[in-house]
């Protein structure tokens, strides 16, 4: 493949709102090489969340062209555009909303292996045990609910059934906003061992600047639907230009520096 | 289990369960107590109750045994019940999940049946049903279930309708999970304890539709129902009211089994609810 | 300083089952009048029921042992919540009559504990929502939970919890639904408010960060137990215990060692 794993151009969502137009994402672009990670942030209602279920087709755009792995993803219907989707996973915020309620760890990851035919019956649940491995879970864990389990082990599940399909690009939807900052800390470690060894690229859907900034090559800020500026993750949050970029960065939450805080 | 125990916490779902255990247990003992053809002649005709004992709620006016009578009309009333209420709320959730999954232009035609339905009396209909293909136990449930899916089905369509638009659904079809697969396995199963909340008014509203069947001569001649024995007892109401009166008692305490347990159910999911 | 509460071996059950670990164990606090206390910890710390066991707010099922005793001059009645303590909860929406206008939901607290007429009550909401920073008042009274954003909601909310002139203002987790820019003007504003009515502020949060901004003490919390409590620049510069040394550690500010190595991929 050459160039870009996903590039997206002109993509614009708009919805009615109380009698009014209001965009959601305005003719939005950008590009993801394989293997890296793209970070959107913006504050609430900056469209993020609009993106990145454009991105897999969730929702449909108004307008636009997204090219997946060198082929036009809009294109693809039905059953072409089921089987495409084994390359394109989603990670969602809340591990307790994203699972059905009465699913037990063991479906939720036969799922896909099911879908997509990688595995015979037989094979699957080796296949699960190694997926749970993979994602630092014991393989006892399968036959739990998943309504059973701590927040932090639910979102490795999720991590494990995006990967299950063997991805190229996941789209992780402030996928660690939830958890608390011990097992947020070990489930980006997990992310980025993924990235290193599997080469998957992230779109990484966040508000906070700090995660960003830590495991994102690149971002775009968002402010009301449109891209207020991007580049190098650490150029942009260090030295932001935009004024919503300056705003994201004075409000993010910052420990008092020892100097300061000892007088 | 501990759902059982919970259950059983609610007075009324006690005394609901034991109604409706004692009615099973009628059912079920009907052809061990009562062996041969109910509606066969036991005794001289009009026998009042507690005279006989081997006849303990005496004859009818052909000399029927009114208790073997009794017990084996429970048969006829449960079954008829159950079944016509599974028919409705299988029709109903499976219309409703299809009408609020899909969307659209199937959701505008499957509601307009389900308005067509509604608005011809649930009764008539099962009237008119019965009497242009003839009365047979299928025949009735069939009738029963055609008058009452359209509220499982609206129900259903709402839940559905909130259910789609969880993140869970965007899970399945991110993994790419065919759509039939996603409305019937992944949304469905989560629909359904409101449909099921309203299984028991359905339960009781297709027994005593039966019992109404019944009653204008419109049940299964074959079968001894608890709507025909009132019939029967109704041109002897002045000179044997029992008649009437025995059957009626066990159609209103059968109802209210249902309404009670049906309320307990619906009390012990909301408390388990509550307390998550 | 004078002190305001002082909390006791507090221990919380919801679940009676004694081999179940309590929510909050043997927990000794005080807090002094006037000062910005916050109370952070991660799930399952505790923090929340703490912040419920002082309000008097627990749910029924709940058993209490230990004691939390007030220095109000209340007769030696409890304190009453809304009108001795105020409370903003994580979801504004909770909290909110989603079919009654804000005019009204406020009016009805300061209708309640100040028993003020209705009119007196309507100006005295007006007030409240202008300094809770809302813009164009006159609108906001009028309007419905829904027709407000996520931010302003919890403005509404936070007027609501000042409108009958509290003595303590809890704050449980009331910014972390929103997003950071949102989140950092509602601490501006909870600051200001605290100041100038001379509040005590108990914060609740999981955000070390944000809290060491708002707060002159820290107490930290983990499984139901108190690890340790101090003021802010102590407990932020040379914490005492290894719990709050890996919270500070799993902070990522803007300043911390980027977990992304750069040096490109070796291609499979």
């Amino acid at each position: 493949m050459n160039g870009p794993l996903l590039a997206v151009s002109g993509l614009s969502k708009h919805y009615r709102r109380a009698g009014k137009m209001v965009a959601a994402a305005d003719d939005v672009a950008f590009d993801i090489q394989p293997g890296q990670t793209l970070a959107l942030a913006g504050p609430s209602g900056s469209g993020k969340s609009t993106i990145a279920r454009l991105v897999l087709r969730l929702i449909e755009p108004d307008a636009g062209n997204i090219r997946f792995e060198d082929a036009d993803f809009l294109a693809l219907g039905g059953a072409a555009l089921r089987a495409r989707r084994a390359r394109l996973q989603m990670v969602f915020q809340d591990p307790l909303a994203a699972f059905n309620p009465r699913a037990t760890v063991a479906r939720v990851l036969d799922d896909p292996l099911r879908i997509h035919g990688i595995a015979e019956r037989s094979e699957r649940p080796r296949r699960i045990a190694a997926l749970l491995e993979r994602v630092g879970l014991p393989t006892e864990l399968a036959q739990r609910a998943i309504h059973e389990i701590s927040g932090g082990q639910r979102q490795r599940v999720a991590i494990a059934r995006a990967i299950a399909t063997k991805p190229s690009l996941i789209v992780l939807d402030e996928a660690v906003s939830a958890l608390d900052v011990s097992v947020r800390g070990k489930i980006l470690e997990l992310l980025l061992d993924l990235q290193r060894e599997e080469g998957i690229a992230y779109l990484f859907i966040s508000h906070d600047l700090g995660v960003v900034r830590a495991i994102a090559h690149r971002v775009a800020i968002l402010d009301g639907g449109r891209i207020a500026e991007s580049g190098d993750a650490r150029a942009v949050i260090d030295v932001p230009r935009s004024a919503i970029g300056k705003a994201l960065v004075a409000a993010a939450p910052k420990l008092p520096a020892p100097a300061r805080t000892a007088s | 289990m501990s759902a059982i125990r919970r259950f059983l916490r609610v007075p009324e779902a006690t005394a609901g369960a034991f109604i409706l255990a004692l009615l099973l247990a009628m059912a079920l003992l009907a052809p061990l107590l009562f062996p041969g053809d109910p509606q066969a002649i036991a005794g001289a005709p009009l026998l009042p109750p507690f005279h006989d004992w081997s006849l303990p709620l005496g004859t009818d006016r052909l000399g029927r045994d009114v208790l073997a009578e009794l017990f084996h009309g429970a048969r006829t009333s449960l079954a008829v019940g159950l079944a016509a209420a599974a028919a409705a709320l299988l029709i109903g959730a499976v219309v409703g999940t299809l009408a609020g999954f899909a969307g659209g232009l199937v959701d505008e035609v499957l509601m307009r049946v389900t308005d067509a339905f509604q608005t011809v009396p649930g009764f008539l209909l099962a009237l008119a049903f019965v009497s242009v293909v003839g009365p047979s136990l299928g025949v009735v449930v069939a009738a029963i279930a055609l008058g009452t899916w359209t509220g499982p089905a609206r129900v259903a369509r709402a839940e559905v309708l909130s259910i789609r638009e969880r993140d869970y659904v965007a899970g399945a079809r991110v993994i790419g999970m065919h759509p039939l697969e996603i409305a019937f396995r992944e949304i469905l199963p989560n629909a359904l304890p409101p449909v099921l909340a309203l299984s028991s008014v359905i339960v009781a509203a297709a027994i005593l539709t039966e019992a109404a069947l019944s009653f204008l001569g419109l049940g299964d001649p074959n079968r001894v129902t608890w709507g025909g024995m009132i019939a029967e007892g109704r041109t002897v109401l002045r000179t044997a009211p029992f008649l009437s009166i025995v059957p009626g008692i066990a159609l209103v305490l059968t109802v209210l089994g249902v309404y009670l347990a049906g309320e307990g159910v619906v009390e012990t999911t909301a408390t388990r609810r509550g307390l998550s | 300083m004078n002190p305001l509460l002082s909390i006791r071996d507090l221990t919380v059950r919801y679940d009676s089952r004694h081999d179940k670990a309590p929510a909050l164990r043997s927990a000794s606090l005080d807090v002094s009048v006037g000062e910005r206390l916050a109370i952070i910890g991660e799930s399952g710390s505790g923090k929340s029921t703490l912040a419920l066991a002082i309000a008097g707010l627990l749910p029924r099922p709940a058993r209490i042992q230990g004691s939390i005793d007030w220095f109000l001059p209340l007769d030696g009645k409890a304190p009453l919540g809304g009108r001795d303590i105020g409370f903003v909860f994580q979801d504004p929406s909770g909290s909110l009559d989603p079919v009654m206008s804000i005019g009204k939901q406020i009016g009805e607290v300061i209708r309640t504990h100040l028993g003020l007429g209705r009119r007196a009550a309507r100006a005295r909401a007006a007030e409240l929502i202008e300094r809770v920073r809302l813009p164009d008042p006159r609108a906001v009274l009028n309007a419905y939970p829904h027709q407000l954003s996520g931010g302003q909601r919890q403005r509404v909310a936070i007027a609501a919890a000042i409108a009958a002139g509290p003595k303590l203002l809890i704050a449980d987790e009331a910014t972390s639904a929103l997003d950071t820019i949102v989140q950092a003007e509602i601490v501006t504003l909870i600051r200001q408010l605290v100041a100038e009515d001379g509040m005590t502020l108990i914060f609740i949060s999981h955000d070390i960060a944000l809290a060491a901004e708002l707060a002159q003490r820290v107490a930290v919390f983990r499984h139901g137990e108190l690890v340790e409590v101090g003021e802010t620049a102590d407990i932020v510069t040379k914490p005492r215990t290894a719990y709050t040394r890996s919270l500070l550690d799993a902070h990522l500010g803007l300043d911390a060692a980027p977990l992304l190595d750069l040096t490109p991929p070796v291609p499979a």
